[in-house]
C-alpha cells in the first residue's frame, strides 16, 4: 500500500556544509499515527520543518500519497494536502480566532476547503472565544487553534511538532485526547514529541531519529518499554 | 492659529499617504525603505507626464477646470495611470534589487534602498531636470471659512480641502481592505510571521508584491497631491522622507491608523513650529518629533512590536 | 604632455581620495566591526569641516567665530565637535532597533544641512565660509609644492589613523566588538556594556569623518553646505562596499577605486554632453554610482577584497 507520506533518505540543513539531516527515512501509513522521537539535536523537528517547505533539502524526496512534492514553496505544500503545525508562535496573535481560521480557509481551493463550524464543533473551547485576538489564549487553546487552522484545509496528512510543549499534563491529555479524534476523522498525523510516553501512548507506531538518521523504529506499545530506547536517548550506540 | 492647523493637515495627508506605505513595507518586508519618498517624486512627474499624453490625446489644450478646482478631469486620470506605473517601477525595483537580497541581513535592504533612492531622484533630475513642474497655471481663491477676528481666521482652497478628503477616504478604503480581505489579512499575518504565514498557506512573494503595488500606489497619489497644492519637484519625495519616517515611527511600525494619526501629527507639528523657529527649520521639526518618540515611546502610538 | 598639469592633478585626485579613505575607515568601523548604519556621514563630516574653520580661520565682523587658532588645534575641535554629535544620536538611538540609527542619523544630516544653509551668523548660510587657512602655504605658496606637501600631510593621517583602529580592533576592545557583531548571545550576555561598545565605536568612527571634513575644508580653503549633501555620505558607503566592509584595507581600496570612477564618469559626461546638459549630466553621475551599489550588493556582497567575516550567520 502507498504510505500517505514518504520522507525517503533526507538530507539538508539551514547551512550548506552544515547537514542536520543525514539520509533520514520515515513513511507514514494512511490513518497511522506516527511519533517522531529522539534526543535533542536529533534533527526531529528540521526533518518535519523540511518536509513542510521551510527547511532546504539538498538531497532525498518527500513523497505524499506516491506524488513527488519535494522542493515544492511551503505554501503550495498546504493545497496539496501536507499540514504542519509549528512548535511556537503557531497562531497569528493579532488576528482574532475567527480570523485566523478564515484567513486559513480563503486561501484554499473551495473544494478542499472544510467547514470552519465543523472546527468549532471539534473544539468547542474556541467556538465561545471567536472574537478575541489569538494572543490573549490560553496555551491549550492556542494549540488548538493553530491545530484547527491546519485542519482547515483538509490536509490528508498532518505534522504537528512538539504539540506538548509547554503545556500542564492534564492539557497534553486533552489535546492528545483531541488528535485523536482528529486522526479518526480520516487524518494521518506524524507528530514530533520530546515528551515520549504521552507520544508512546498516542501513537500506533514510533520513529527514533538520532543525528539526522532513524535508529529504532517499532509499533509504539513496543518500544515503551524497549531498553535501546534509553540507549538512544542517553547517547548509546544502540 | 487656525490657518495654521489648516496648512497642517494639508501637509499632514501627503505625509500621512506616504507615511501608510512605508509602514506597510516596513512591517511585511521587515526593512526601513529610504526609497519611498522617491516613488512620491516619481508618482508626481509620471502624472505630469500623463497629462500631457491624456491632453494630446484628446485634443484638448489646456484642461478645463473641474467645478470648484484648479485642474480638471484629465489629472484625475493621469493620477491613476501615475499611480498603476509607479506599482510597476516599485515592482520592477523589487525584482531587480530587494528580492535578490531578501534571504541576507535586513540592514544589506537598508543600504540598496538608499543607493536605489539617490538613483532614482537623480534619474527623475535627469530626465526632467530641476526646474518646477506645474498641473495647472490656474489661480484658485481661497475660500474663507472663519473671518480673521476668531483665532486668526481661516481661508483654504477647494484643492487643499480636496487633499484632505481624499486622504481620508483612500485611508479608510484601505483599513477596511486590511480587515475584511483575504488579501489584507495575509498581509497582517506575513508581517506578524511569516514563517507561519508560508504554512498556513500565504503566497508570501504575492503578499510582498500586492504590498509593493499598494505602497508606491499610495505614494504615487501623495505625489500628486502635493504637487496639485505646491510645485512638482526633484526634491519633492527627499524633502519628505524625514517627515514619513517620524510619521511611520510615531504611529508604530505596521499600523497604518498609527501611520495617518502621525503623520497629521507630524504635519501639525511642522506648521505650527513656524512662527517659533521660522519656516527655513520647518524640516527640523519632523526631527525633534523622531528623537522625542524614540527617547519616550519607541514602538509608537499604536505599536505592538519594538 | 606637460608633465605639471599631471603630477597636479596627481597630487589633488589622492588627496581627495585620502581624505574619503578617512572617512570610510570611520564607517568601517561603525559598519564593517560594529554593524552600525550611520547614513548622515556627510553630517558628521559637515560638523568637522565648519568646526575648524571657525577655530581656524581669520575673524569676521558678520559671523561668529573666526579665532585664529592653529590648524592642528582646528582639527582636534573637529574631531570634538563631531563625536558631540556622534554621542547624542548614539545616546538617542542606539539602544533601538539597527535600523532606527539609519533613520536618525539620516535626520541628523537633514537638520546640519539646514543649520549650515540657514543660521547665516554661525555658518555663513548658502555662501559658507571662505579664506580658511592652508597650513604652511606661507613657506610652499599654493601651487605644486604645496598640494604635496598636503598630500603628504593627509596620507600621515591616514596611516596614523589606520595604524590606530589595527590597534584597536586587535586589542581587547576589539575582540569585544567582534563578538557583540557576530553573536546574538555574546551581546545580549553582555548587556548594557554592549550597547556601551557599540556607542563607543560610533563616537570613534563620527570623529574620524569630522577629522576628514576638516582636512577637506583647509585642502579647498572654502566649504559651503552643498559640499555636505547626502551624495556624499552615498559615496562613503559605495566606497566600504565595493572595496569590503571589516577591514581596513577594503576600506582605502574603495576610497580610491570609487573616487576614481566618479572622476572618470564626471569627466565623460562633461565631454560628451553640451554645456546646457551640464547640470542634468551631474545627476547621471550619481545614478552610475547607485547602479554600481546596487550592483556589487547583488553581485558580490562582500566587495572587492571581500570581508573577513560574514555580516551575520543567521539569516534574517
Amino acid at each position: 500500500m502507498t504510505p500517505a507520506l514518504e520522507l525517503d533518505a533526507i538530507e539538508g540543513g539551514y547551512e550548506p556544509g552544515l547537514p542536520i539531516l543525514r539520509g533520514a527515512s520515515v513513511s507514514v501509513a494512511p490513518g497511522e499515527i506516527v511519533a517522531l522521537l529522539g534526543p535533542n539535536g536529533a534533527g526531529k523537528s528540521t526533518l518535519v520543518k523540511a518536509a513542510a517547505g521551510l527547511v532546504p533539502i539538498w538531497s532525498g524526496r518527500v513523497r505524499l500519497a506516491g506524488r513527488d512534492i519535494t522542493g515544492l514553496p511551503a505554501h503550495r505544500m498546504v493545497h496539496e494536502g501536507l499540514g504542519f503545525v509549528p512548535q511556537t508562535e503557531n497562531v497569528f496573535a493579532n488576528l482574532s480566532v475567527l480570523e485566523n481560521l478564515q484567513l486559513a480557509a480563503a486561501l484554499i481551493a473551495r473544494q478542499r476547503r472544510g467547514s470552519l463550524e465543523k472546527m468549532f464543533s471539534l473544539f468547542p473551547d474556541l467556538d465561545r472565544q471567536r472574537k478575541l485576538p489569538a494572543g490573549r489564549l490560553s496555551g491549550g487553546q492556542r494549540q488548538m487553534l493553530a491545530v484547527a487552522r491546519a485542519l482547515v484545509a483538509s490536509p490528508s496528512v498532518l505534522m504537528l511538532d512538539e504539540p506538548s510543549a509547554g503545556l500542564s499534563p492534564k492539557l497534553v491529555g486533552v489535546v492528545f485526547e483531541r488528535l485523536r479524534a482528529v486522526r479518526d476523522t480520516g487524518v494521518t498525523i506524524l507528530l514530533v514529541e520530546q515528551n515520549v510516553k504521552a507520544a508512546l501512548a498516542l501513537a500506533d507506531r514510533a520513529v527514533v531519529l538520532v543525528e539526522g538518521r532513524e535508529r529504532l523504529e517499532g509499533a509504539a506499545r513496543d518500544l515503551a518499554d524497549d531498553p535501546r530506547m534509553a540507549a538512544l536517548y542517553l547517547g548509546h550506540a544502540a | 492659529m487656525l490657518q495654521l492647523i489648516a496648512d497642517g493637515l494639508v501637509v499632514g495627508s501627503v505625509i500621512a499617504l506616504g507615511a501608510v506605505g512605508l509602514t506597510l513595507t516596513y512591517s511585511i518586508l521587515r526593512f526601513a525603505n529610504f526609497g519611498q519618498g522617491e516613488f512620491m517624486t516619481w508618482g508626481a512627474y509620471l502624472a505630469v507626464s500623463a497629462l500631457a499624453v491624456v491632453l494630446a490625446a484628446t485634443g484638448a489644450g489646456v484642461m478645463e477646470p473641474l467645478g470648484p478646482f484648479s485642474f480638471g478631469w484629465q489629472l484625475i486620470v493621469a493620477m491613476i495611470l501615475a499611480a498603476a506605473l509607479t506599482a510597476v517601477l516599485a515592482l520592477l525595483v523589487d525584482w531587480l534589487l530587494f528580492r535578490r537580497l531578501r534571504r541576507g541581513n535586513a540592514i544589506t535592504l537598508v543600504i540598496a534602498s538608499f543607493g536605489a533612492a539617490l538613483a532614482l531622484r537623480n534619474l527623475v533630475q535627469f530626465l526632467y531636470g530641476t526646474l518646477p513642474e506645474y498641473y495647472t497655471r490656474e489661480i484658485q481663491i481661497a475660500i474663507r471659512l472663519v473671518p480673521r477676528d476668531v483665532l486668526g481666521g481661516l481661508r483654504i482652497t477647494p484643492d487643499q480641502m480636496l487633499v484632505i478628503g481624499l486622504t481620508l477616504v483612500l485611508m479608510l478604503a484601505l483599513q477596511g481592505l486590511l480587515t475584511r480581505t483575504t488579501l489584507g489579512r495575509a498581509m497582517r499575518a506575513t508581517a506578524q510571521n511569516p514563517a507561519l504565514a508560508r504554512v498556513a498557506g500565504v503566497d508570501v512573494e504575492g503578499v510582498i508584491r500586492a504590498t509593493w503595488v499598494i505602497g508606491a500606489a499610495l505614494a504615487a497619489v501623495a505625489g500628486v497631491l502635493a504637487g496639485v497644492v505646491g510645485q512638482v519637484r526633484p526634491g519633492l519625495g527627499f524633502e519628505l522622507l524625514l517627515p514619513l519616517f517620524a510619521a511611520a515611527i510615531l504611529g508604530g511600525i505596521g499600523s497604518v491608523r498609527g501611520a495617518v494619526v502621525g503623520g497629521y501629527i507630524v504635519g501639525l507639528a511642522e506648521s505650527l513650529s513656524v512662527p517659533l523657529v521660522g519656516a527655513e527649520y520647518r524640516a527640523a521639526t519632523a526631527f525633534v518629533v523622531l528623537i522625542g518618540i524614540l527617547l519616550l515611546r519607541p514602538t509608537g502610538l499604536f505599536g505592538e512590536r519594538a | 604632455m606637460e608633465l605639471l598639469p599631471v603630477l597636479n592633478y596627481l597630487a589633488f585626485f589622492l588627496v581627495f581620495a585620502g581624505i574619503f579613505a578617512v572617512m570610510a575607515l570611520g564607517l568601517n568601523l561603525q559598519w564593517g566591526f560594529c554593524g552600525l548604519f550611520n547614513v548622515g556621514v556627510a553630517g558628521f563630516v559637515a560638523v568637522g569641516a565648519y568646526a575648524s574653520a571657525l577655530l581656524t580661520g581669520p575673524p569676521e565682523p558678520e559671523r561668529f567665530g573666526g579665532f585664529g587658532l592653529p590648524v592642528a588645534v582646528g582639527w582636534l575641535g573637529a574631531m570634538g565637535f563631531s563625536g558631540l554629535a556622534a554621542l547624542v544620536v548614539g545616546l538617542a538611538a542606539l539602544r533601538l532597533r539597527e535600523d532606527y540609527l539609519a533613520i536618525t542619523t539620516f535626520g541628523i544630516a537633514v537638520v546640519i544641512q539646514l543649520v549650515a544653509l540657514n543660521a547665516q551668523a554661525l555658518t555663513g548660510g548658502p555662501f559658507g565660509i571662505q579664506s580658511i587657512p592652508k597650513p604652511f602655504a606661507d613657506a610652499l605658496g599654493t601651487g605644486l609644492g604645496w598640494n604635496l606637501a598636503y598630500l603628504g600631510l593627509v596620507l600621515a593621517v591616514l596611516g596614523l589613523a589606520w595604524w590606530a583602529l589595527e590597534r584597536l580592533v586587535a586589542s581587547p576592545w576589539g575582540r569585544v566588538l567582534r563578538a557583540i557583531r557576530e553573536d546574538e548571545l555574546a551581546a545580549a550576555s553582555l548587556g548594557k556594556r554592549a550597547s556601551a561598545f557599540r556607542l563607543q565605536s560610533f563616537v570613534i568612527g563620527c570623529m574620524l569623518m569630522g577629522l576628514a571634513g576638516a582636512m577637506y575644508a583647509h585642502f579647498v580653503g572654502y566649504i559651503a553646505p552643498e559640499d555636505f549633501l547626502p551624495v556624499l555620505t552615498f559615496q562613503i558607503w559605495a566606497m566600504l562596499i565595493v572595496g569590503g566592509s571589516g577591514r581596513n584595507a577594503g576600506a582605502v581600496l574603495g576610497a580610491v577605486l570609487v573616487w576614481a570612477i566618479w572622476s572618470a564618469a564626471g569627466t565623460l559626461i562633461r565631454e560628451a554632453l553640451p554645456a546646457a546638459e551640464q547640470a542634468r549630466g551631474a545627476a547621471l553621475q550619481v545614478v552610475l554610482i547607485g547602479v554600481l551599489i546596487a550592483a556589487i550588493l547583488v553581485l558580490r556582497p562582500r566587495g572587492v577584497l571581500g570581508e573577513r567575516a560574514t555580516v551575520s550567520r543567521h539569516a534574517g
